[in-house]
Formats: structure tokens, C-alpha cells, sequence
């Protein structure tokens, strides 16, 4: 299952938080780690069964937390695709208006991506087809 | 739980303010009666989704009112053409419509969506009815679900795969009729088609081994096209290895062949998969290792830490069974020492711990010194079990390790941290005898300067027992009479035990220990004056030099053979009289721990502390605390207290199990509750409970728990009426309720705002055993006999195909909930038969006594016979009931 998935900006106040409240641990484990952090660059840390994969996009922290199959390396796929979305809506790494702006966007991608714990999609073309409601282009 | 997003610093430019700055949720369900307009101007409902999506996104919730008012009219969007606008009407109805009561309301529009032409339309309404449907709709649309899998559009195809993934849960005996279309789906092009409809297939049939095996046989051979895919098919194969173990010929592992292929995929996460799979295996060979021992390796260096991480954990697990096969990467490990991420870094230096022999561990030491400045406490813990390993693993090497962990103690640390290191140079002392003297002296330095007053007196009992006994007592003396100087009152009088004990069984010191302990006689505290005083009387130190006889040592420094918490209660019950208070009136039997302390007890060897406990009986306690809560107190007798029944996974933020108490007539839900995130103050606890599958059960009151700190376990009551004498059963769904406060971690104050949020719980269900009482017989056959035939009823059943007969008997032993006697559980290996004696109380005090007569044949199916007999025919009737319908 992927547990959570949790954006905050670079305060660590949360701009998006999906299922479990993970807010403070996660936020504390952002603050400790991310400084001087490279955009997309992925951190990766465990808490009793639970695995953590973060990076940092532009203003904007990124968490995603999973157990079971999603261990460290699936999530760092769900991550991936997460940022290539975001990056997508927004044309860069974005600022936090630039997020804010584009945040029902960002939303329907999520929504594309991860549905109640399970991974979805993972092509950032055919997400932004999907998004617009536009079948998938292989198809 | 919302964070305001303040602007911190003004200079920035105006662009840089939140476009949902100063948001406001009444203000927004204002804004969303645009949805009512009959021109829909569809960017601006687009925008107020948004601002709605926003707020649940920082986890505001809606009332119900709200919440249906606003769902009603998002419903009215469907009328809009606009594209965009229909996908943000999916989403925020999904959103919404857990907290919606009418979602029938918008099945019709769905159910139209659904049968589109447009196959994205198709997609999103499968998505958004699986969500809110139930089983009723669920027959309904099961034909269109059924063609949906296996259609030609892939997201209309994954769409109802996930979805089925998600009603298995809920919907098992309708999902499992899809499996025909799931396994063409699983053929199919689509590369994330494929992956979902392998993960449902697998769901489906994940009880039936024979269509594991097939299944895996048959992909493992064809093509599998996402790398996600494969990695689910790697772990159903080590999942048929795993299994087929049992019976597998020597030779060839089956499938090793394809683990080993995955480890030259292209996907780094499938060769990871592969390798991890392969070092998983049971019984591995040195042969079967290697190649995935050398991927592995190769990540170590990788330049991504998910990788580095990866490979150091799966290496770290693989060191504590085979260390040898490890060693290769011992020189990538140790660069990894210095790694950025910490946990890398302490995995690497515990692998390489496990790993190291007896000559690099100086040199593995000398690392590790300039490592523990930098990490933190928990890390620190970590390796200080680790060195402790090795020091037990490499006894002649105990010099160099007990002088680290001597230094490491002189340096800063929280008390966990402390605690560890004391708790491992204790361990060292126990069982390396040549390293007990240096091992004493390191601890008697540590108290000269320690600030924890727990690791003071646990440290000082330990001296008196191990420094007694060691070729020169007499040095150790300076150290514990400093304490009796320079500490508070509670170490001092530990200090002072501590001498007596010197006195006691060192003869040589007595006079000089009875000169120290008649200095303590002055004292300004009353406990450490009278433990002198006692000690003086009680060893001779009133002038005559006498032998202590061991009376007087097993009274003084014998163990008290009560539990210490039995005894708190007891002395705090005890209200003084004329009658003294006996010892002998505190009940030995251990009682349940809160949630938390079990949790802190683990496997580990125990340092210093209490002894292990055993198990439980706890009716005593549950009564006296029910009996004190008013709402309770007419509910008569206590007839039965079920053991902790868990509500929710270990790791997660709350700890919450639920003891039942059975009555005549009510059924008390005990609700225990453990708070473990330390930013967050729980206030007004109530678990909400929805009784729908439990008719004959009525809520009657509760009890809130008014706050719930972090790591305090605390209790909130749910009490239930239900007819009286009836065994009635039933399901009950649970909910935690409460109003969360954040913490600030500096100061530990809460904040004063608090937010209402609640958590789900796992269900909970009242089932016949909770009727009866384990209560055994000492002489069955008399009982049986004494008994009579009056209301004996015997009948024959089948148990079907089982494991084994062991597991057949515990199943029926589980299921009646009563007690074995005579030892009767325990069945010899291999046995073909076997008879079973049960005993106890059913709900009204009637004795009922079971004779279980088990026998099983080559196919492994069990047949059993069941008599039973009791003082009441409507009690035998109800035993054979519960065999019957379980």
C-alpha cells in the first residue's frame, strides 16, 4: 500500500495531504535532511515497517510514504512519476504560487497516479491526456 | 489540522501570495451555490472545485449537512459539456461522497457516463461507482465491470481492474466471479493492464496454492511487459518456492532459473526484486547467493541513495544469516560509513559488524568512533546492540569493545541512549566472565557523573550483586559511598542497600560497611535512614561482630516473589488497621501491560530491569475498574474479560485494542487506547461504533476519554445491553473520534485550537466464545462422571481437508474458547488420532465439560466426535451449535 503522499512547501506548511496524517514526522524529516538538496534527488528512510522516499521540486517538498510492495524502490517509481507530472502542469520545478496556481491540475494528476493506495498510472503524456479526459495515445 | 498559509516575510513580491490565501470554508460553500446557476459558467465551478479540493487537501473536513448540500449540487455539473470541468466533477465526487449520505443520487448520472461512447467517460465512472457503490449496485453494474476489464482502451481496462482490487475488500464472493475476464486481461499488450490485472488475479486466488503455482508457471515462461508487473510475479514465485519447500526433491530449486534471469533485467527495481528474493530463500546455497550477493554490490556504489539503501538493507538482513557470503562487499560498506544518509551509514557499520572477523575489529572500531559523533541517538542505539553482538560473537576481543562502549557512555546522550550502552556492558559482564571486573569499574565511573537517576540505582543493585562476588570488593566501596554524599534521596538510599549488601556477604568488610551505614543513620531523608537502621539491626551492627545467617539474607536480599506492580496495588488497597498487611494476600499472577510497555519489551536480552513476565488473568482488575465507573456499577456480576483484541496494525500513529466484558445482560467494550506521535494531544476520545451487524446488541452509555497524551495509554468504555442469558454474536465497525491539538516539541504545550478527526478501526466482533469461561477440571473422569448422562449430546463432523491434525484440534479448541485439561492439547507428532478434554463455564453459571474425539486420514481429512455434557440440555445444544455453524 502507499500510505500517504504529502507536499509542503518550503516551511513546511502542507499544500497537499492524502490519507494517513503523516504531517509532523514528515515535515521533521524534511527539515532535518532537505536543505541544500538538489531537485529531484531522492532521500529515502525507514520507520518501523514503513518506507519514506522525499525529494525537493522547486519551493515545493514532496513525500511519499509505503509498506509492503511498496518498499523503497517502488515508491521512488511513484515519486518519479509524481514529479514529471507536476513538472509537467507546471512548465519547471515550480515555485509555490506557480503550484498554487495550477493546484486543481495537480490534483487531478494525483488522482491519476495513486488511487487509495495503489499506483495507477505512470506515463506523464498519458496523464496529461488523461487529465484533459483524452484516451491514452497508443491507443 | 490546517496550517494557515501565512506569508512570512512582506518584502516579496505581490505574485508570491497564495491565490487561496485567507481561505475560508463558509465562504467557499457560499461560492459553491454557482454549481445551482442555470448558466453554468464552468470556470468559475472549476475554480471553486479547487478551493474545495484545497480545503480537504489540508485536511478540513464537512458535516454531513455540509457535505450533502455541496454534493447535491457538484451533481448539477453534469449538465455541462465542458470537458474539464466533468474530470474536476469526478474527483471532488469521489471526495466527497464518504461523508455524503445520498450518493444514489448520482449513480443514474454515472450509470449513463458508464454505458458512453466516450470511453473516458467509461474510465472515470467506473472509478467514481466502485467508490461509492455497494453490494446491491455492485450485481447491478458487475456485466459492465466484466466487459470493462477486458476492454480494448487501456485506462478503461485498468480502471476496473483497480477498482476490483479495491471491492475485494468489501465485495469478495462478486470480484471472484471475474476471474475468467482478469486472466485474459493479464495477456494483455498493455504494459499497466497487465500489472493491475495480475495484482487482482493473484488477490483472487491467493488461497488456492495450485492456481498460485499455475499461474506463476505459466507467466514465468511468457512475456510479463511492465517492470512493475514483473516484480509481482518475483514475489509470487518465492511465495510457490516458499510453499512447494515441503515436499520439493533435492536437485534444482524450481524457478531459480528465473529469479536469476530477473537479476540481468533492464529495471534496476526488478533486479532488486530478483536478488532480494533469491537471498530470501529458504535454505540457500553459497551457489544460489552469489550472483544476486553480486548485483547487490553494484548498487552499493550506486549513485542513487534509494539504491545504496536498498542493497545495505537487504545485505544487512542477508549478514545475520550468512555473514561469510557478505564479506565481499566489506570494502563498498565501509565507504559507506561516511554516506550523507544516515541510515545508510548504520546499516553499512551493523552489516559490517555482523561481518567482520576477529582481526579487523580494531580497525572497524577506530571508524566507528569518528561515525558516533555524528549520527543520532536512535542510530547510536543501533549500533551499540550491534557491538554488542559481536563482543558476545568474539569474546577475546571484549577489551576493545568494552572500551568503547565505556567511552561512548562518558559522552552526551539521552537516557535510551544510555540505557543501551549500560544495559550491553551488564550483558558483557554476565556472560564474558574475564571482562566482569573491568566491565564493574566502567560502570562504577559512569555513576560518579551520571544524571539519570533510574541507570544510578539500577547500576548501584547491580554492584551489590556482582561486586561481592568479585577478588577485591573493597575498591568498589569508595564508589557507592560517594553516591550516599553527592546524590538526591533515592540513590542514596539504593547506595545504602548497596553497602549492606557488602556487609552481608563480605565478612571482612563488615565492620567498615556497619561504620559507613551508621553515618547514613543521620540522613535527612526518612528512607534512607530507616534502610540503615533496618540493615544495622538486622546484620549485627549494633556492636557484636555475628555471622548473618541466611534468613536474614534471603529476607534482606532475596526477591520479594510478588510481582512489584501486584504489590503497589495492594499496599495502595490496604487500609490501615489493626490487622497488619500480609504479603502473602497479593495475588502472583501478572497482570495484562498496557499496549506500550509490550511493545517496548522485545527479544532482545534483557540488561538490568525487571525479570520476564508471564501470562495473564486479569478479571480482578477489569472488575475493580469497571465497578468504579458509576455508568457500570448496575450491570451485576463480571462474567468474562476477553484477552486484548487488536484494532489497528502495529506502526500506526494510534495504538488502539479492545478488551470485551461480558455480563448477564451488557457487554462493556474496554477500548485501549495509545496515542504515539509526539506532536499531538488527543482530547475527547470516544470510539464510534456502528452496530448494524449486531442487532440484538443496543448502546446503552460511554465513557470519553477526556485527553490522550503521547505514549500515555488511556481507556475509553462503549457499553452495549443485550437480552438477557443470550449468547448474541454480532459484527461491530469502529471509529476513533477525537480532537486532535498539536504539540510543540520544544515546550510539550498543546495548542489551544484543537481539530475533530477520527480514524478507522479494524471491526470487532462478539463471537459464542466469549461466553464461556476457562475453567479446568482436575480429574476429568470424575467430573464426567459426577456429570451424568442426563444432558449429553454427542454428534459426528467433518473438518475437511487440514493442515494437520495439531492444527484441527487448536482450531476447535480456539473456536469453543474453552479449557483444555490434562494436557490434553498437546498431541504427539505424526499421531493419527487424538482425544481432547475441555472444560468451563457457560454465560450463567453452567459447567459444561467436551470430550473431543479427533482422527484424520491420507487425504488429510479430519473427522471429529463431540460430547458433550453440562447441567443444562439448552448449554449442550448451544456447544454443538457453535461446532456446527463454525
Amino acid at each position: 500500500m502507499i500510505l500517504a503522499v504529502l507536499f509542503a512547501n518550503s516551511e513546511g506548511n502542507i499544500l497537499v495531504e492524502r490519507w494517513l496524517h503523516w504531517r509532523s514526522f514528515l515535515v521533521k524529516l524534511g527539515a532535518e535532511n532537505l536543505r541544500g538538496v538538489k531537485n529531484e534527488e531522492l532521500l529515502v528512510a525507514c520507520h518501523k515497517s514503513v518506507y519514506i522516499v522525499y525529494t525537493v521540486l522547486g519551493d515545493v517538498s514532496i513525500y511519499v510514504v509505503g509498506k509492503d510492495e511498496y518498499d523503497e524502490l517502488a515508491l521512488s517509481e511513484v515519486i518519479f512519476v509524481i514529479t514529471s507530472a507536476v513538472k509537467d502542469v507546471c512548465g519547471k520545478p515550480p515555485t509555490e504560487r506557480l503550484f498554487l496556481d495550477k493546484y486543481g491540475r495537480i490534483c487531478l494528476c494525483l488522482d491519476e497516479i495513486v488511487w487509495k493506495g495503489l499506483l495507477e498510472n505512470t506515463e506523464k503524456d498519458r496523464i496529461k491526456r488523461l487529465i484533459r479526459l483524452k484516451p491514452p495515445t497508443e491507443f | 489540522m490546517a496550517q494557515p498559509l501565512v506569508k512570512k516575510d512582506d518584502d516579496r513580491d505581490d505574485e508570491e501570495y497564495s491565490p487561496f490565501l485567507g481561505i475560508e470554508k463558509g465562504a467557499v460553500l457560499q461560492e459553491a451555490r454557482v454549481f445551482n446557476d442555470p448558466q453554468l459558467d464552468s470556470r468559475r465551478c472549476s475554480q471553486v472545485i479547487t478551493k474545495l479540493l484545497y480545503l480537504l487537501n489540508q485536511g478540513e473536513t464537512f458535516t454531513k449537512v455540509e457535505a450533502t448540500e455541496v454534493f447535491f449540487s457538484v451533481t448539477k455539473l453534469f449538465q455541462s459539456r465542458d470537458i474539464g470541468l466533468r474530470r474536476m466533477v469526478y474527483l471532488i465526487i469521489k471526495e466527497l461522497s464518504p461523508s455524503a449520505d445520498e450518493v444514489i443520487i448520482v449513480t443514474s448520472s454515472l450509470m449513463k457516463d458508464m454505458n458512453s461512447k466516450t470511453d473516458m467517460y467509461r474510465a472515470n465512472a467506473i472509478r467514481v461507482l466502485c467508490r461509492i457503490t455497494d453490494g446491491t449496485l455492485l450485481t447491478q453494474i458487475e456485466r459492465y465491470l466484466k466487459q470493462a476489464i477486458v476492454d480494448k482502451n487501456p485506462v478503461v481496462a485498468s480502471a476496473a481492474l483497480v477498482s476490483g482490487i479495491h471491492l475485494l475488500q468489501t465485495n469478495p464472493e462478486i470480484v471472484k466471479r471475474w476471474s475468467n475476464e482478469v486472466q485474459e486481461a493479464v495477456q494483455s499488450r498493455a504494459a499497466l493492464v497487465q500489472f493491475h490485472a495480475l495484482a487482482l488475479l493473484h488477490q483472487i486466488r491467493q488461497n488456492d496454492r495450485l492456481a498460485v503455482s499455475k499461474l506463476v508457471t505459466s507467466l514465468t515462461k511468457g512475456t510479463v511487459r511492465s517492470p512493475l508487473a514483473q516484480c509481482l510475479l518475483i514475489r509470487y514465485t518465492s511465495q510457490v518456492i516458499r510453499e512447494s519447500a515441503g515436499n520439493a526433491q533435492m536437485g534444482d530449486r524450481p524457478f531459480y532459473d528465473y529469479l536469476e534471469g530477473c537479476l540481468r533485467h533492464k529495471a534496476e527495481m526488478v533486479i532488486f526484486e530478483a536478488a532480494r528474493a533469491i537471498t530470501e530463500l529458504h535454505g540457500v546455497t553459497t551457489r544460489e547467493l552469489t550472483p544476486a550477493i553480486t548485483v547487490l554490490q553494484l548498487f552499493l556504489s550506486s549513485s542513487k541513495p534509494v539504491l545504496r539503501f536498498a542493497a545495505v538493507r537487504t545485505l544487512n538482513k542477508v549478514a545475520m544469516t550468512h555473514p561469510m557470503a557478505v564479506t565481499n562487499c566489506n570494502i563498498d560498506m565501509e565507504s559507506l560509513i561516511s554516506d550523507q544518509n544516515r541510515s545508510i551509514a548504520t546499516l553499512a557499520i551493523t552489516t559490517l559488524l555482523k561481518t567482520g572477523n576477529e582481526s579487523s575489529v580494531d580497525r572497524l572500531m577506530k571508524q566507528i568512533t569518528n561515525f558516533m559523533s555524528d549520527i543520532a541517538d536512535e542510530f547510536k542505539i543501533v549500533v551499540v546492540e550491534a557491538i554488542r553482538s559481536l563482543c558476545l560473537k568474539f569474546p577475546l576481543k571484549y577489551r576493545a569493545l568494552m572500551n568503547f562502549l565505556s567511552n561512548i557512555l562518558r559522552e552526551e546522550g539521552g537516557f535510551e541512549y544510555k540505557k543501551a550502552i549500560v544495559d550491553s556492558i551488564v550483558i558483557l559482564i554476565r556472560d564474558i566472565p574475564d571482562a566482569k571486573e573491568s566491565g564493574l569499574l566502567h560502570l562504577c565511573e559512569f555513576i560518579e557523573d551520571c544524571e539519570f537517576t533510574y541507570l544510578s540505582t539500577q547500576i548501584l543493585h547491580f554492584l551489590g550483586i556482582e561486586g561481592p562476588k568479585t577478588s577485591d570488593p573493597s575498591k568498589y566501596i569508595r564508589y557507592i559511598y560517594n553516591r550516599v554524599h553527592l546524590e538526591n534521596a533515592t540513590v542514596r538510599a539504593s547506595a545504602v542497600s548497596t553497602l549492606a549488601k557488602f556487609g552481608a556477604l563480605v565478612d571482612s568488610l563488615k565492620p567498615r560497611v556497619f561504620i559507613l551505614l551508621r553515618r547514613c543513620l543521620f540522613d535527612s531523608d526518612d528512607e534512607v535512614r530507616d534502610r540503615a537502621t533496618l540493615y544495622l539491626n538486622t546484620l549485627g551492627g549494633d556492636g557484636s561482630v555475628v555471622e548473618t545467617d541466611s534468613d536474614v539474607k534471603d529476607f534482606l536480599f532475596g526477591s520479594l516473589d510478588v510481582p512489584l506492580v501486584n504489590l503497589e496495588t495492594s499496599l495502595k488497597n490496604y487500609e490501615a488497621s489493626e490487622e497488619p498487611f500480609d504479603i502473602n494476600s497479593v495475588p502472583k499472577e501478572i497482570k495484562s501491560q498496557p499496549l506500550a510497555e509490550k511493545k517496548a519489551q522485545s527479544k532482545k536480552p534483557t540488561g538490568l530491569g525487571a525479570p520476564p513476565s508471564a501470562p495473564v488473568s486479569t478479571v480482578d482488575a477489569y472488575e475493580k475498574l469497571l465497578s468504579s465507573i458509576p455508568e457500570f456499577s448496575n450491570f451485576g456480576k463480571l462474567f468474562k474479560s476477553s484477552a486484548p483484541v487488536e484494532l489497528t496494525e502495529p506502526e500506526t500513529e494510534y495504538a488502539v485494542n479492545v478488551v470485551k466484558h461480558i455480563f448477564d445482560s451488557h457487554v462493556v467494550f474496554q477500548y485501549n487506547c495509545t496515542n504515539t506521535i509526539p506532536e499531538q494531544l488527543l482530547e475527547n476520545v470516544i470510539v464510534a461504533v456502528d452496530a448494524s451487524e449486531a442487532e440484538e446488541f443496543s448502546e446503552v452509555a460511554s465513557k470519553p476519554l477526556a485527553s490522550l497524551p503521547y505514549d500515555t495509554p488511556g481507556q475509553t468504555f462503549l457499553a452495549f445491553e443485550r437480552p438477557e442469558g443470550v449468547p448474541a454474536v454480532g459484527k461491530f465497525s469502529n471509529t476513533l473520534r477525537f480532537i486532535v491539538k498539536e504539540v510543540d516539541p520544544t515546550t510539550g504545550e498543546a495548542e489551544e485550537d484543537g481539530v475533530e478527526d477520527e480514524y478507522q478501526l479494524e471491526d470487532l466482533e462478539v463471537v459464542p466464545a466469549d461466553y464461556i469461561l476457562k475453567v479446568p477440571v482436575f480429574n476429568f473422569r470424575n467430573a464426567w462422571e459426577s456429570m451424568g448422562p442426563d444432558f449429553e449430546r454427542i454428534d459426528e463432523y467433518g473438518l475437511g481437508q487440514r493442515e494437520s491434525l495439531t492444527e484441527a484440534v487448536n482450531t476447535v479448541i480456539n473456536l469453543l474458547g474453552l479449557q483444555p485439561c490434562e494436557g490434553t492439547e498437546v498431541l504427539a507428532s505424526n499421531s493419527r488420532s487424538h482425544t481432547c478434554l475441555l472444560s468451563g463455564v457457560y454465560i450463567g453459571n453452567v459447567k459444561v465439560l467436551v470430550r473431543l474425539s479427533f482422527g484424520i486420514d491420507s487425504s488429510r481429512e479430519v473427522a471429529m466426535k463431540l460430547a458433550v455434557r453440562s447441567e443444562d440440555e439448552a448449554v449442550s445444544d448451544a456447544i454443538h451449535e457453535i461446532v456446527g455453524s463454525g
